[in-house]
C-alpha cells in the first residue's frame, strides 16, 4: 500500500496552547491539501517543551473539548500530537494522541522521560507504563516519545508486536556541534538505521525547532524505510512541512531478504527475561 | 592537541536563530551591547546584525582615561564595518568623581567599578532604544568567574556563553571579523597593559583544553595531568573554575514560604514567548 505522511516540523510557542493549536489546524490542512493520509506533530506539541511548574496549567484530559477541532479534521486525516495529559489517575503525563476518523483512537505516555543533567522531566510527569498497538487502515502502528527511541527495549516490543511504522514524536535539543551533522543527530539517525534495519518497520521521526531558555531543537525529521532508504528529511532549524510517500511492501521486501522476525522465538525471550529479571 | 573544532556554519546559524528566537521571545525588537574594541563584543555584534538587521542593533563604546587608543579605534571600526548606531560615551568624569573619593590603587577594586559604571549605562540605553542587553562574555572567562559579578556578566541572554575563547577565534574569522580585531592580544582593558592571559597565568589555547577535558570528557585534574599538562596549571585553573561557581548560580533565598524563588517557583525563563 502507497500513502503519504507528512511531518510537521514546528516551533511550538511555550504555553501558548491556543496559538499552538491554531498552528496544528494549519498544518494539518496544508497536509490534508497535500493529500496526506497521516500528520505527524513532535512532542509536546501543543505546550512546548521547557514548561516546568507551567505543565500543571496546560494538561488536559484526552477527551477535553480543547482538542475538538483536531477531532473533526481527523475525519480526512490521522493525526499525531504531543501534549500534557491529565490523567484520570491525577496523575499529569507527557502523552502522545493519535487522533482518527473523528475520535481520539490511542493515548501513549512516554515511558523514559529523562531526569538527569539538563533533563528533568520525573519532576513534573508521571512515567507511562504501557506499549500500545495502533491497528490503522495502513498496518500497525505505534507512537513512542523522544527519550523513549534510545531504548532498544521499547522498539523490541514493536518488533515483538509486528509493527510496521514506528512514530517518534520528539523534543531532542541540540548539543555537540562538531562534524557535519550535530552529534545528537548521528545518535538519532545511527539508532533509526539500527532499528529499521534490524527490526524491519518504518521509523517516522518528527523533532521540533526553536529555542527554549536557550535549548536549541534542531528538527532534521524523518522517515526512515525498513530498506534503510530515507525517503524524506526535513531540513535543520526551520519551521516546515514536508510530506512523501511510503511503501508498505518494503516491508515485505526487508523481510523476505532479512526473515530476522521468522526467526525469533518470543516464548523463549520471555523466559529467558524472566529468569533473569527473578534472579535480579 | 585536544580538538575544539566545530562545524562553524552550523554554528553561526545556530547562534543567529538564538539571538532572533530570543529576543522575540523576550518581547524585544532590538538588542544593545557594548562594544569594546575586543574580539567578544565584535563577534556578538556581527551575529546579531546577521540576526536582525543592522537597524536593530545598537552599540556602546564607553572608554575611560586609561583605556587603549586602540580599543576605541577598533570600537569604531566595528561599528562603521556593520553600520550600526553606535554612541561613545566617555566614562572618566563619573567613574573619578567617585574614584577620587576612595583613595585606593587597588586595581581590581577600580576595574569592576569601570564594569559596573559600564554595565549601568548600557541597561539605561536599553531603557531609551527599548532593547536587550546582549552579553558578550565568552564560556573560558565564565567559567573561571573572569568577569565582573554583575558588571560585564549582566546581560538578557549569552549568545557565545558556551564558546570556549579559542572557538570565539575561529568563529571571528569564519564570520570575518577585521583581522586587526582577532589578531591582538585579549584584554578586558582595565588598566594600561593589562592582558587576560597575564592574569589567568596561561595562555587560552591550554587554558581550553583543560577546561575541556575537565567539562566536556568529564576527566579528573590527575587525568588531565597525565593527557600532558602541568600539574600546578590544572590545579589553578579548576580551583579557580570552582571559586567562582555564585558567578554562575542564583544567590542562595532564604526559603521560608511554601513557594520561593530560586527553590521552587519553577517557571521558565521563556514563559511569554
Amino acid at each position: 500500500m502507497k500513502f503519504k505522511i507528512s511531518l510537521a516540523q514546528i516551533n511550538p510557542k511555550l504555553g501558548s496552547i491556543e496559538e499552538n493549536l491554531a498552528k496544528h489546524i494549519e498544518f494539518t490542512n496544508r497536509a490534508i491539501a497535500q493529500d496526506s493520509k497521516v500528520v505527524v506533530f513532535p512532542e509536546l506539541s501543543i505546550t512546548g517543551y521547557l514548561l516546568r511548574d507551567l505543565s500543571f496549567d496546560v494538561a488536559f484530559p484526552y477527551n477535553s473539548q480543547f482538542f475538538e477541532p483536531l477531532k473533526t479534521l481527523s475525519k480526512e486525516i490521522d493525526i499525531i500530537l504531543g501534549f500534557v495529559e491529565k490523567g484520570e489517575d491525577k496523575i499529569i503525563y507527557n502523552s502522545s494522541m493519535y487522533l482518527s476518523k473523528g475520535e481520539v483512537k490511542s493515548v501513549y505516555r512516554k515511558m523514559f522521560p529523562p531526569t538527569h543533567g539538563m533533563f528533568e522531566e520525573l519532576r513534573f510527569f508521571g512515567r507511562g507504563k504501557d506499549f500500545i498497538k495502533i491497528e490503522t487502515d495502513y498496518g500497525n502502528a505505534t507512537v513512542i516519545i523522544c527519550r523513549d527511541f534510545f531504548h532498544p527495549t521499547l522498539l523490541s516490543l514493536a518488533y515483538a508486536n509486528n509493527i510496521d511504522f514506528v512514530f517518534a514524536i520528539s523534543n531532542m535539543p541540540l548539543r555537540g556541534l562538531k562534524g557535519d551533522t550535530p552529534q545528537i543527530q548521528t545518535t538519532v539517525e545511527t539508532a533509526s538505521s539500527t532499528y529499521t534495519n534490524f527490526f524491519s518497520f518504518f521509523v517516522v521521526y518528527v523533532n521540533r525547532v526553536g529555542f527554549e531558555d536557550g535549548l536549541g531543537f534542531y528538527g532534521g525529521s524523518f522517515i526512515q524505510s525498513p530498506l534503510g532508504k530515507k525517503i524524506v528529511q526535513a531540513p535543520l532549524f526551520e519551521e516546515t512541512l514536508v510530506s512523501e510517500t511510503v511503501d508498505t511492501e518494503d516491508i515485505y521486501k526487508k523481510r523476505t531478504v532479512f526473515p530476522l522476525i521468522r526467526e525469533e522465538d518470543f516464548s523463549n525471550l520471555l523466559r529467558n527475561l524472566k529468569n533473569i529479571v527473578e534472579e535480579k | 592537541m585536544v580538538d575544539l573544532s566545530l562545524n562553524w556554519d552550523m554554528t553561526e546559524k545556530f547562534i543567529e536563530n538564538f539571538i532572533e528566537e530570543e529576543t522575540k521571545s523576550n518581547g524585544f525588537k532590538h538588542v544593545i551591547l557594548g562594544i569594546s574594541g575586543g574580539i567578544d563584543s565584535a563577534v556578538v555584534a556581527k551575529l546579531a546584525v546577521k540576526a536582525l538587521g543592522k537597524e536593530n542593533v545598537f552599540g556602546s563604546i564607553l572608554p575611560y582615561k586609561l583605556s587603549s587608543k586602540e580599543s576605541l579605534e577598533d570600537g569604531l571600526l566595528v561599528q562603521k564595518e556593520l553600520g550600526i548606531y553606535t554612541e561613545t560615551i566617555e566614562i572618566t568624569e563619573m567613574a573619578d568623581a567617585y574614584i577620587s573619593k576612595i583613595n585606593t590603587d587597588d586595581k581590581v577594586r577600580i576595574g569592576n567599578l569601570l564594569a559596573r559604571i559600564r554595565m549601568s549605562i548600557i541597561f539605561d540605553k536599553a531603557r531609551e532604544f527599548d532593547a536587550i542587553v546582549l552579553g558578550t562574555s565568552n564560556k573560558s572567562e565564565i567559567m573561571l568567574g573572569y568577569t565582573t559579578w554583575y558588571g560585564d556578566m549582566a546581560c538578557g541572554m549569552y549568545p557565545i556563553g558556551d564558546l570556549y575563547k579559542t572557538q570565539v577565534f575561529k568563529l571571528a574569522e569564519h564570520i570575518g571579523v577585521p583581522k586587526k580585531i582577532i589578531d591582538k592580544k585579549p584584554s578586558a582593558d582595565l588598566w594600561p597593559g593589562q592582558t587576560d592571559e597575564d592574569e589567568l597565568g596561561c595562555p587560552y589555547s591550554i587554558i581550553d583544553q583543560i577546561l575541556y577535558l575537565f567539562l566536556e570528557e568529564r576527566m579528573t585534574a590527575e587525568e588531565i595531568v597525565s593527557y600532558g599538562f602541568e600539574k600546578d596549571k590544572v590545579t589553578k585553573l579548576l580551583k579557580r573554575l570552582f571559586s567562582t561557581q555564585f558567578k554562575r548560580t542564583f544567590p542562595p533565598v532564604c526559603k521560608i514560604s511554601q513557594r520561593t524563588f530560586g527553590h521552587d517557583f519553577l517557571y521558565p525563563h521563556d514563559l511569554f514567548k
